[in-house]
């Protein structure tokens, strides 16, 4: 019979649709409904509830949402009432609903059973660990020697700040606050130049021309989430689009989203921030009354040693360039100048800062719209604004004290949310020094390189299940207080570090006790609510304090958007007149620039799998660590992308994946920071490099801040390769012939076009 | 011709395997619904003729969401244990509940109504126009959990629910013919 291709074609998807209909049916646990165990009265299953708390996963302190299902924390969003982020999150807020539920969370308290650093615990209750640290605490101070006793927080603000800070000084004990990665330069800087003790807000979403030296403010720099935002405004929410300029000499996410690269040399953005300064103050440009004050009357010519074609050659950034930006600064009101990052980690950091912020002075910026917004002092008296850390220098003074018996030896070190053993450089050795003290107590929620050197392990909370508050910081440029309220019910036998420092000093008794005389964080906070409502300003006004607390807790804060900041001290600062040139360790072919990672940070993020799932921004990398070369560096030393390289300091060597990335700087060599961890998660242990193993402990002796992009590294191919995990390249893209939106290049093709670092790129 | 025969038996044993697929498939679709009217095999032999009859409970004292929102909601185990803490104890089928919360394990029940993810049916849209729990659902208060079991009683297809909303029944809080319930398919289909 003659079948027509109608026919044909009608019985086969007849036939194949028979055949596919048979395979397709729902999962068979589709057809199960459970009664669950528990179910609180007030409880659905499959509704949810909203909880306004206050991010823990960075410093930035955003305003959070969190979903909670069944008692079960299930997403968190930001909280769009909250004026730091406006409803914005980022990966790592994203993240924290992991750790909650994570399957290495310390779930009580432990004591050592192996030995110290092996990671060995068994656990016990926690009768008899507090009981265990309370008698060491009683002992110490009994005997006169509580100095003997050392506590080492994360740069705490709010009242967990104000608790360790009361403890702390009643006690008599040393308080240490560790940061990765340290603003100690920024707040000199600040100080120095507008007396100010909290960080401002730097008003990107109305500026019109931002130029930013080293900070990374869309990727990891303070207040990401923050900034973001403001970018947003500052491209597409007014009529006339921003300008931003991003000068530094790795090309980071920040630069991505700005509209010219300056490849400046590694330690020379003071140096070129003073050029500009010498061009604005040469043809008139800025504030004249203030170009006289910062230059002491002399004008340009006290700028003479800074003119653009001397300093061209050192900063790698060509005199035309210095002038045409020098120009466009100035020109285009409001201007904006920022600095951090790797400019302010260098041995001459403060006076890169001090002259990239004196810019803002320059074109009028301090204090207004656009420039840098001052934050007015906390409306709770007493209770810490700023996270201030200790820098670098306190840490080489306590290895001091701890390896040559220098004071009073240290009976008790205390650590909570802080891992300097994994961060601190290694050359510094750290765990190794701190092996010598009796009593290790860790606060930790997770196992980490520190709390692997702990005798005793009383974990945390995770902020989910906490009470808290916070001063966001940089503060949105008025006051704003964030309150954190627990969002589940604590899922483990863990306790929070408040209270149980709360418990601790009614256990010590005497001073300690009476400067705290609250029995748990909740009351504490729920007496500042109180001094909050009697304010009868802001955001929550209510007259009866129930009403308040509730009404509070839904917002997630409370904050006055009308109680601006106050006006920049009139400081009688002077531009310097000599460079100060940065100094490195060694005298090694490339400049090391380790950076924190947008989403692991400084390694605290590393033991969350979707943190470590999250690609970088710019080389789509996951779950490693990678080496950062130019095109021409990888092709002198004959290295292709996956070829595992040694990178060799003065003080030590680590190997990693080479990622040929063409906007590098020939001479730099850029690794992201936060794996290498001896002791973590699952997820995290044993993964990639640590770039902090290898950095020199050099400091800006001006701060005692540690140099971080000092340290000077050779290359050595080590004939090993890995596949880089990566998500660019692992799809193919085709593009529509004739429609080609995309260039696509070959790696080796990078070599005949301009390198970084030669003319405009 | 050789060529087309071969072709023409090819095809005839791709329909005959589709169509058997077809035949295999709904026989199993009808001997599910078949075994789903005889009601499915749950863990736990419930009965509703002792609990909504004999004892009086409202359908509402244990499917609280029913009257709230979208779905009814099985009662926790903790619920059965405010009577079964000590009531019926002893009994087969009472301590299957009674072990299950003394080791916090929750009871998987197999689920007999079930609309596809593209509807969205709202049980508290339907108690508000005044429907009673059994004038859908069946003599559900007869079912003794072993010889009858709960078992779907209307089809849940879209046609059943359509001849209902255009016109529907008398119920508790409106007469019949008092105009029709909404038909606008974005109503059910979000």
């Amino acid at each position: 019979m003659a079948l027509s291709r109608r026919q044909f074609l009608q019985l086969s998807a007849t036939s194949l649709g028979g055949a596919l209909y048979a395979g397709c049916s729902f999962p068979a646990k589709e057809l199960l409904v459970q009664s669950p165990v528990r179910l609180p009265e007030d409880l659905v299953t499959g509704l949810d509830n909203w909880y306004a708390s206050g991010c823990g996963q960075c410093p930035a302190g955003c305003g959070v949402v969190v979903r909670v299902i069944e008692g079960r924390a299930k997403k968190l969003e930001g909280n769009p009432f909250h004026p730091v982020n406006g409803g914005k999150s980022c990966a790592r807020g994203q993240a924290a609903v992991q750790a909650v539920y994570h399957p290495d969370r310390i779930q009580g308290p432990l004591r050592r059973t192996g030995e110290r650093g092996s990671g060995r615990f068994a656990p016990i209750s926690w009768d008899e660990g507090l009981n265990q640290l309370t008698g060491e605490l009683q002992r110490l101070r009994g005997s006169g020697a509580a100095d003997g006793a050392v506590l080492v927080t994360a740069p705490l603000r709010g009242h967990l700040g104000l608790v360790v800070q009361q403890f702390a000084s009643a006690y008599g004990l040393q308080h240490l606050s560790y940061e990765p990665v340290e603003q100690t330069a920024l707040r000199a800087a600040m100080k120095n130049l507008f007396g100010q003790d909290l960080l401002p807000e730097f008003d990107i979403a109305r500026a019109a021309y931002v130029l930013s030296f080293g900070a990374d403010p869309l990727g990891s720099w303070l207040s990401p989430v923050h900034y973001g935002r403001a970018y947003g405004e500052f491209r597409q929410g007014r009529a006339k689009r921003g300008t931003f300029v991003q000068v530094e000499p790795r090309f980071s996410t920040t630069t991505a989203g700005a509209d010219e690269w300056v490849p400046v040399r590694p330690g020379t953005e003071g140096i070129l921030a003073l050029s500009l300064a010498q061009v604005i103050v040469a043809e008139k440009l800025g504030e004249q009354s203030v170009a006289d004050a910062l230059t002491g009357g002399a004008g340009a010519r006290a700028l003479e040693a800074f003119q653009p074609t001397r300093v061209a050659a050192e900063t790698g950034v060509p005199a035309e360039r210095i002038v045409a930006l020098a120009r466009a600064f100035a020109g285009n009101r409001p201007a904006l100048a920022v600095g951090g990052g790797s400019a302010a980690a260098h041995t001459n950091g403060l006076f890169n800062l001090t002259a990239i912020y004196a810019l803002n002075l320059l074109v009028g910026s301090a204090g207004k719209p656009g420039g840098l917004l001052f934050n007015p002092p906390p409306t709770l008296k007493g209770v810490p604004a700023a996270g201030v850390a200790a820098p670098f220098r306190a840490w080489q003074d306590l290895v001091g004290r701890l390896r040559e018996g220098r004071g009073r030896p240290v009976s008790l070190l205390m650590v909570h949310a802080a891992d300097p053993v994994y961060g601190l450089p290694g050359a510094l050795q750290f765990g190794e020094a701190i092996g010598k003290v009796p009593l290790i107590v860790s606060f930790s929620s997770f196992m980490d390189d520190t709390a692997a050197m702990a005798d005793l392990i009383l974990p945390d909370h995770t902020f989910l299940e906490s009470w808290g508050s916070d001063i966001p910081e940089p503060g949105p440029g008025h006051e704003a207080v964030t309150f954190q309220q627990p969002a589940v019910a604590p899922v483990f036998e863990t306790r929070p570090f408040g209270d149980v420092l709360l418990t601790l000093a009614e256990e010590v008794g005497g001073a300690v006790q009476r400067a705290l005389p609250w029995d748990t964080m909740q009351t504490l906070l729920r007496e500042a609510a109180g001094l909050l409502q009697r304010e009868q300003r802001g955001v929550v006004r209510e007259a009866e304090f129930p009403v308040f607390w509730t009404k509070l807790l839904q917002r997630g804060g409370w904050w006055d958007e009308l109680s601006k900041g106050p006006a920049p001290a009139t400081r009688p600062v002077q531009l310097p007149q000599v460079a100060v040139a940065p100094r490195f360790a060694g005298d090694d072919e490339y400049h090391f620039l380790p950076f924190p990672s947008v989403s692991l940070g400084a390694g605290e993020g590393a033991h969350l799998p979707w943190l470590q799932a999250t690609p970088d921004p710019l080389t789509t990398v996951t779950w490693q660590t990678w080496v950062e070369l130019n095109p021409r560096t990888a092709h002198k030393l004959g290295l292709q992308e996956g070829d595992v390289v040694a990178v060799v300091s003065p003080h030590g060597e680590i190997e990693a994946p080479v990622y040929v990335y063409p906007a590098a700087r020939e001479d730099t060599v850029a690794m992201p920071m936060g794996q290498g961890h001896r002791h973590s998660s699952r997820w995290s242990e044993g993964r990639g490099v640590n770039p902090a193993a290898i950095l020199a402990p050099l400091l800006d002796e001006q701060t005692g801040a540690l140099a971080w992009a000092a340290t000077r590294v050779r290359l050595r191919p080590t004939g090993k390769r890995l596949r880089l995990p990566k998500i660019e390249g692992s799809v193919i893209s085709i593009q529509r012939p004739g429609a080609d939106v995309v260039e696509v290049t070959q790696a080796a093709n990078l070599l005949d076009r301009p390198q970084a670092g030669q003319g405009t790129v | 011709m050789r060529p087309r025969l071969i072709i023409l038996g090819l095809l005839v044993a791709v329909v005959a395997l589709g169509g058997g697929a077809v035949v295999v498939f709904a026989a199993a679709q009808t001997l599910e619904r078949i075994q789903q009217n005889a009601g499915p095999v749950q863990p736990v032999a419930f009965p509703h003729n002792l609990h909504a009859v004999a004892l009086q409970l409202d359908c509402l004292f244990c499917h609280r969401n029913a009257d709230q929102g979208d779905a009814a909601t099985i009662p926790s185990v903790e619920q059965c244990m405010f009577c079964h803490v000590v009531a019926g104890k002893g009994l087969p089928e009472v301590e299957k509940v009674r072990s299950a919360w003394e080791q916090g394990q929750p009871i998987n029940w197999v689920r007999v109504h079930r609309v596809p993810d593209h509807v969205r049916f709202v049980h508290e849209a339907h108690i508000r126009a005044g429907f009673d729990c059994v004038q859908c659902h069946g003599p559900v208060q007869n079912t003794d959990g072993k010889t009858r079991k709960v078992k779907i009683e209307r089809s849940l297809q879209m046609g059943d629910c359509l001849a209902c909303h255009r016109d529907p029944p008398a119920t508790s809080a409106r007469p019949a013919g008092s105009g029709s319930a909404p038909t606008d398919c974005t109503i059910c289909h979000k």
